[in-house]
């Protein structure tokens, strides 16, 4: 069975670890939290959310933690998740190569400004 | 109810993905849902739902990996209270199980294939038509005895009816009828005339025909030859069948039971025959056929009841106001000598062969007279027209005949045994024509047959063949309509049945023309049809 390559790395799966590099988040709060840093523009879903989750478990990229609540979303109890140091090597790596890829894309003039 | 419909559009996943993450794909559905009211949110809520569903389903069934993998128990799948996937290994097939269920799905194939080929050998199937006899010699010139036994029961009808063609069925039958046909049986003599070849000067005389039997009166068949007789003494037995058209209870009841013993003794499809038979009694029962007080009408009601059991134009029952003889016994093994002499007197119904214009060879033929009397005649006939670059039948007034003559004449026009279905007799190995026929030039040339809503019986016959093997162009009326494969029951006096006992295969799509006759491919009025297809014919050649 084909194991589902994270290399190169999927946008989603990469959101996902950005989201985690600050805080420990369940799934509603990684789909908020990656919204968030793309100004609305991705909105993971369930499927796509909860299959890069499994992806990135599987690759020891995250973690899985002992369920708890929310306070903030009532008494259900959820899965939280957390960056492993693989995942934020990985996480590193693959915005070291989107920077790269930037400041090329700036050398071209593709792109204006200078941070970065 | 939102979340009720997305818990079953979750039911879409690989069971193990749901196992794992359905609970949280619910949650993070109804947080959204919780937080995203309002119209415009909770349509951009669905349309991320399903448009997450279409990227990540394929996704999630292409990958779907092992190891994080709760099996699936066959309690979970009965537990599953309405239709999910599951994927019940873990493992994707092996190569070496992938090429044995190939070569097993083609070793099946292949074998369903020979099968079914070997049950189409049964059946004559047009590209099958050439093999079974090729090596077979070509007739002999003289009938052989088993032909001439098949011949056997020939009634001593009219020359030109039909009485004689569904007698073939088998020589320990008893003769088949012709109810149809007889009465379709227009009163026309042929002119006392001599033709003559003007190629060959070879003449054919014709002398004077016998006056015809009262055509207008169905002639039942019989060996007794004073039934079958010119001098019929039809006004008397008229005057008794008037007095006796009035049916009553007893005798309705009388014929209801011969009517389903004959079936179930001798109708070829045996269940139907049974449920036929219970049909006829059931009608009688609930009183359907009290209404029926005239022979003609009962009859006809009766036939209806049966083909609502089953749509089979060639069983009948008819109603005869003239007494019918009583069933014959014995049957003959020579051709009638009135027969004979009948057929002598009128060559053999080849009323005109003659060579036309254009060299376009013409054949006036009245009926397909018995091989065993005519065959010489016939062969003459044949000779003279072997020269012609088209032929044109004229079975305007042909009534029919036997089948072995419509064969014999049809196996002029073909270079290799042909498959000639004959709706009356079951496929054997007599079913092909005999060609090549030796030295004919026939094979080639264009043929055309002329009809009328009088052509009948083995006339319809040779042009129903003729028009499905492509062989000819038929021109002129539908034909009469009178297939008649079934043999005849007497059941008494009045009443006779028409059974067929034969189920040969057609092997053409449309059926034959029982009932419903020949249609021609050309239809224009019968005394226009020589015309028509001289002018045809002309064309024909004329492109060559």
């Amino acid at each position: 069975m084909p194991k589902r390559k994270l290399d190169p790395l999927p946008s989603a799966a990469f959101q996902i670890l950005l989201a985690l590099a600050g805080e420990d988040l369940h799934g509603y709060a990684i789909m908020r939290q990656v919204a968030e840093q793309t100004a609305g523009r991705l909105r993971l879903g369930p499927g796509t959310l909860y299959s890069s989750i499994r992806t990135l478990l599987e690759a020891g990229l995250i973690e899985e933690l002992d369920q708890r609540e929310d306070p903030q979303l009532g008494d259900e109890r959820r899965r939280y998740y957390r960056l492993s140091s693989a995942g934020r090597r990985l996480a590193r790596s693959e915005a070291q190569r989107l920077a790269d890829l930037l400041r090329a894309a700036r050398a071209k003039k593709i792109l204006k400004g200078e941070y970065v | 109810m939102s979340e009720k419909i997305y818990g079953w559009l979750l039911r879409l996943f690989p069971s193990r993905f749901r196992a794992a993450y359905g609970e949280d794909a619910l949650q993070l559905f109804r947080d959204r849902a919780r937080h995203e009211t309002g119209f415009l949110l909770r349509v951009r809520l669905w349309f991320d739902l399903l448009g997450d569903l279409a990227s990540s389903l394929p996704r999630e069934y292409r990958y779907a990996q092992p190891g994080a993998a709760l099996t699936v128990s066959p309690q979970r799948i009965n537990a599953a209270p309405f239709p999910s996937l599951f994927i019940l290994r873990d493992t994707p097939p092996r190569a070496t199980a992938l090429l044995s269920g190939f070569v097993l799905t083609v070793s099946s194939v292949l074998l369903c294939s020979s099968l079914l080929n070997q049950a189409a050998a049964r059946r004559p199937s047009r590209s099958s038509f050439r093999t079974p006899q090729a090596s077979a010699s070509p007739r002999a010139s003289t009938p052989s005895s088993a032909q001439a036994a098949e011949n056997a029961n020939i009634s001593a009808a009219a020359p030109g009816s039909d009485e004689t063609l569904a007698s073939q069925q088998s020589a320990a039958a008893p003769p088949s009828f012709a109810p149809n046909d007889a009465s379709s049986n227009a009163a026309e003599s042929p002119a006392s005339t001599s033709f003559t070849d003007s190629r060959s000067n070879r003449s054919f005389a014709q002398p004077p025909a016998l006056p015809p039997a009262d055509s207008h009166s169905p002639i039942p068949p019989s060996n007794s030859p004073s039934a079958a007789a010119p001098s019929l003494p039809n006004n008397l037995s008229r005057a008794t069948a008037l007095a006796s058209t009035s049916l009553d209870a007893a005798e309705r009841h009388r014929v209801i039971g011969s009517a389903a013993a004959a079936l179930r003794e001798h109708y070829v499809y045996r269940g139907d025959a049974q449920r036929m038979a219970e049909s006829l009694l059931a009608h009688e029962k609930r009183g359907d056929d009290d209404a029926a007080t005239d022979g003609g009408t009962f009859a006809a009601l009766l036939t209806r009841q049966m083909r609502e059991v089953r749509a089979d134009r060639h069983l009948s029952l008819d109603y005869f106001p003239d007494p019918l003889p009583p069933q014959p016994t014995a049957i003959t093994s020579e051709p009638d000598p009135r027969y004979r002499e009948i057929m002598k007197q009128q060559n053999c119904t080849f009323e005109k062969v003659e060579i036309l214009a254009h060299n376009i060879g013409y054949l006036k033929l009245n009926s397909f007279p018995d091989p065993a009397v005519c065959e010489a005649t016939a062969k003459a006939a044949m000779a003279t027209l072997n020269g012609a670059d088209a032929l044109i039948y004229d079975l305007r007034d042909n009534r029919g005949g036997t089948p072995d003559m419509v064969a014999f004449m049809a196996a002029y026009l073909f270079d290799h045994p042909e498959y000639w279905y004959n709706p009356r007799e079951n496929t054997t190995d007599r079913s092909w024509t005999h060609s090549p026929v030796p030295g004919s030039k026939l094979a080639d040339k264009p043929v055309f047959v002329l009809t009328s809503h009088q052509t009948i019986s083995g006339a319809e016959h040779f042009s129903y063949d003729l028009k499905m093997l492509r062989r000819a162009t038929i021109v002129g009326e539908t034909t009469g309509g009178a297939a008649h494969s079934g043999i005849f029951y007497r059941l008494d006096d009045h009443f006779g049945m028409g059974i067929p006992e034969a189920n040969p295969i057609n092997p053409y799509s449309t059926p034959d023309w029982a009932e419903t006759g020949v249609d021609p491919d050309i239809k224009v009025p019968a005394a226009d049809a020589l015309s028509t297809a001289l002018k045809l014919a002309e064309a024909k050649l004329a492109k060559k």
